[in-house]
């Protein structure tokens, strides 16, 4: 155990959940402990577990109770790779999995463990897997190869006219240049990596009631549908949106990143109801304590999940996208060292939820925002955006483009004679078809880390829109954003504050990280 | 003011085609348009208002609650709307592109320092132009105390919709072959804001079982104040005709047959509510 770890431990266990491992941000300099969880191990996953992580404990809820992992299929290899999917949906990574669990498991087993498969595990299946550089984007940001056909298909396999071209101006990872991988490959394929996102809190994630309707809200094109019901989606799932259900992704989860076939229906039903079920949120916080507590913020904690109202719009001051109501404000000082220093902790908490609530700034040029009918640019808040109740994520179908891939607001480094780290990123440059108009913001060429929903669309439009992730478990899952651009929780800030020229203050800034730092 | 020249007496149907539910596909067939014509004119816009009908950069002035939108014409500065949410009427428009601004300038006090222009229509023109960025700062001289909602969280509902408690008027229930208009920006086709009228065909075709969607797309023209005209290029018809009948066959609906047609022809612009000319008519037939 860490001596962070240890630090917390006395105040761990008061705790109301099960201490199931602790795990601190020092975790990769000590090897993995108990808290990873390896495919086909056969412990219990508790009704209620903790782990440590960069700023107090996450906590997994199960609602459905103990479960038990042995040959269970969310928790058992379901194809040739050893993978589970646990592997990349760790309970301790609040259901993802973070870098630096990656870089601790690559030192506990030398890079031996699944999670390193070539297939996506490494920045291209034709590189040398011993050589930790061949991970590199996994090692470094938590990144995944996602690898789609271009030009796009839909579902039924369909061939989707794109309206721009693409070319790749830069690949560091070789792939996207390879011709048995790539883009001039037999079968042309764009690699792009991303983040795998939480499968946890999946109740508010696939809910389809306000602001689904059957055209995208965004954009007027058509919803997707249920298969098997026929029922509209919210298309809120995945960075692209391109899989409808959850049992969809599963399936296409299986046959990529865990290279299997499908599993029976019933290891399906088993896998969904495992994964509708679960539910994540901050639980602790090392300086204001205990986060669920009666009287306290209502939004807070795993159980907070499970019992919240599902497709609320939350951007008003009838539902807060997260009630944190009146407890943690100008609380009075006892005297008592510890405990005023745990009230200014949760008065900063209370006061970062008014920098995210209510601190207004311009928001401009982030399509599929300021293009559905509020003007270029429109003075709002963060919850303009992040508006559903809970999680922050969109009520209606959310991809957007807020600059997290696309040039000029990606994250990229000048290059220069002296610089010491070459981009870690491929660069593409797209080009809009003059049959259609030009993209409202950044017209016709388009350099991009990554095309986003564009890759299923063929929209010129959709280049680089990412759907929404919810805000859940952050402490626990770094890096954010899809592309794993943003480190820590104060580059995400940071990040925002350059993007739309918000000049917050320090304090501001410190105040909304420890704010998201315990949701 | 001239007098709109009747569609159904100027234009003929380019194409008209009869499509399967599955699938749009495209053959010679006749229809008439005069429904459609009728129902396009009766949209047009009826106020004697001087008429202001300018291309310039949008300009966005600051106030303490929510922003203005304001253009300049002529030396002088026209209030085009305000900040509200997606169930405003007022569409505004985006700095880093000029704006179509077609408005009649109604007897009413300055706001934010601009000429009221109501009705308007701010239309962003699709190429951009990075010389269109001025936000002005608030100063306290401008006010906007008619603002139906602040700049951040509302109240708990859209701004323009009915308060708490209030009935939302009965809209009259529909029946029999009904027409719906999508309204455009210049030169562009489809965007999100038209998803809420599109549903409203997808539903009352649903509802009716419709027998048959009747799509005709339109482009349209615009005279300035200054005497000269601006056209939408030729083939927009064609594209927002398709384009509607693509998007109501994506999304499911199951009409026994689609209609669809355009015309490339122009109705005369006279400078009054030229706008309502960038459309797309859906008749859905039950």
């Amino acid at each position: 155990m860490s001596r962070i770890a240890s630090v917390r431990r006395a105040a761990l266990l008061t705790a109301a959940f099960t201490l199931a491992a602790v795990r601190s941000s020092a975790a990769e300099d000590e090897g993995a402990g108990d808290f990873w969880w390896s495919p086909g191990d056969g412990r219990t996953l508790p009704a209620e577990a903790a782990y440590g992580d960069s700023s107090g404990r996450i906590g997994i809820l199960n609602t459905s109770g103990d479960v038990s992992t042995k040959g269970h299929p969310f928790f058992e290899p379901l194809g040739s790779n050893g993978r589970a999917c646990v592997t990349c949906h760790q309970p301790a990574d609040a259901m993802s999995v973070s870098a630096a669990t990656a870089r601790a498991r690559w030192k506990a087993t030398g890079g031996k463990d699944p999670l390193f498969a070539a297939i996506d595990g490494a920045n291209c299946p034709n590189l040398p897997m011993a050589d930790e550089a061949s991970h590199s984007l996994l090692l470094n940001r938590g990144l995944v190869r996602v690898f789609l056909p271009w030009p796009p298909r839909t579902r039924d396999g369909a061939i989707v006219e794109p309206e721009f071209s693409i070319e790749v101006v830069r690949d560091p990872t070789g792939c996207n240049l390879d011709p048995e991988h790539g883009l001039a490959s037999a079968t042309p394929t764009i690699s792009v990596y991303r983040r795998p996102r939480p499968v946890a809190n999946l109740k508010y994630v696939t809910a389809a009631a306000f602001g689904v309707g059957p055209f995208n809200a965004k954009d007027a094109q058509p919803a997707a549908h249920d298969p098997d019901t026929g029922k509209l989606v919210n298309m809120n799932m995945m960075a692209d949106a391109r899989e409808p259900t959850l049992k969809a992704q599963a399936l296409g989860a299986i046959a990529t990143h865990l290279e299997g076939r499908a599993p029976s229906a019933a290891l399906l039903t088993r896998l969904l109801g495992f994964e509708t079920q679960i539910y994540a949120a901050q639980s602790y916080d090392v300086h204001a304590g205990e986060l669920a507590e009666p009287n306290g913020p209502p939004a807070f904690g795993p159980r907070a999940m499970a019992d919240g109202r599902t497709s609320v719009l939350g951007n008003n001051v009838t539902n807060y996208v997260f009630p944190i109501g009146e407890a943690w404000r100008a609380i009075p000082r006892s005297g008592d060292a510890a405990g005023d220093a745990r009230s200014a902790a949760r008065e900063s908490i209370a006061r970062g939820h008014d920098v995210f609530f209510y601190r207004t700034f311009w928001i401009k040029d982030a399509m599929h925002l300021n293009t559905v009918g509020l003007g270029n640019p429109v003075k709002r808040t963060c919850a303009t955006c992040h508006g559903m109740h809970m999680t922050g994520m969109d009520t209606a179908n959310g991809w957007m483009d807020i600059g997290t891939t696309n040039l000029p607001w990606a994250t990229e480094t000048p290059q220069s004679p002296w610089a010491k780290q070459a981009p870690e990123m491929p660069l593409f440059k797209l080009t809009c078809d003059k049959s259609v108009a030009p993209h409202p913001f950044l017209g016709r060429v388009i350099y991009t880390q990554d095309p986003g929903r564009a890759l299923i669309t063929g929209r010129c439009n959709d280049i680089g829109t990412i759907v929404m992730q919810q805000f859940r478990g952050l402490a626990a899952r770094a890096p954010y954003f899809s592309n794993g651009s943003a480190r820590d929780l104060r580059e995400l800030v940071d990040f925002y504050d350059r993007r739309f020229n918000i000049q917050y203050g320090e304090q501001e800034k410190q105040d909304l990280v420890h704010f998201l730092s315990v949701l | 003011m001239a007098t709109r020249t009747s569609i159904a007496a100027t234009i003929g149907l380019c194409v008209a085609a009869l499509v399967a539910a599955t699938g749009p596909t495209f053959a010679q067939t006749t229809a008439s348009q005069s429904d459609n014509a009728g129902a396009a004119q009766s949209a047009a816009p009826t106020s004697g208002g001087p008429h202001r009908n300018f291309v310039s950069c949008p300009i966005v002035r600051d106030t303490k609650t929510v922003p203005c939108w304001l253009a300049e014409y002529d030396g002088e500065t026209y209030y085009l709307g305000i900040q509200t949410d997606i169930s405003a009427d007022f569409d505004p428009p985006y700095l880093g592109h000029r704006v179509l601004v077609e408005g009649v300038v109604k007897d009413a006090p300055r706001i934010c320092g601009g000429i009221v222009l109501e009705p308007v229509a701010a239309s962003p023109l699709p190429e951009l132009d990075t010389t269109c960025n001025t936000i002005l700062p608030a100063e306290d001289r401008y006010q906007v105390p008619f603002a139906p909602r602040p700049p951040g969280p509302s109240g708990g509902r859209l701004a323009f919709d009915p308060p708490p408690g209030g009935a939302r008027p009965a809209a009259p229930e529909r029946a029999g072959p009904q027409d719906f208009a999508l309204e455009y920006d210049f030169d562009t086709a489809v965007m999100g804001r038209h998803s809420g009228t599109l549903t409203q065909i997808f539903n009352y075709a649903q509802k009716t079982k419709a027998r048959t969607i009747r799509i005709t797309g339109h482009r349209g023209a615009s005279l300035l104040s200054d005497g000269s005209t601006m056209t939408e290029r030729a083939e927009l018809a064609e594209i927002r005709a398709r384009e509607t009948g693509k998007l109501l066959v994506g999304a499911g609906l199951d009409a026994a047959s689609f209609d669809i047609s355009w015309s490339s022809a122009l109705e005369e612009p006279d400078g009054d509510g030229d706008w309502h000319a960038r459309r797309t008519i859906v008749r859905v037939e039950p």
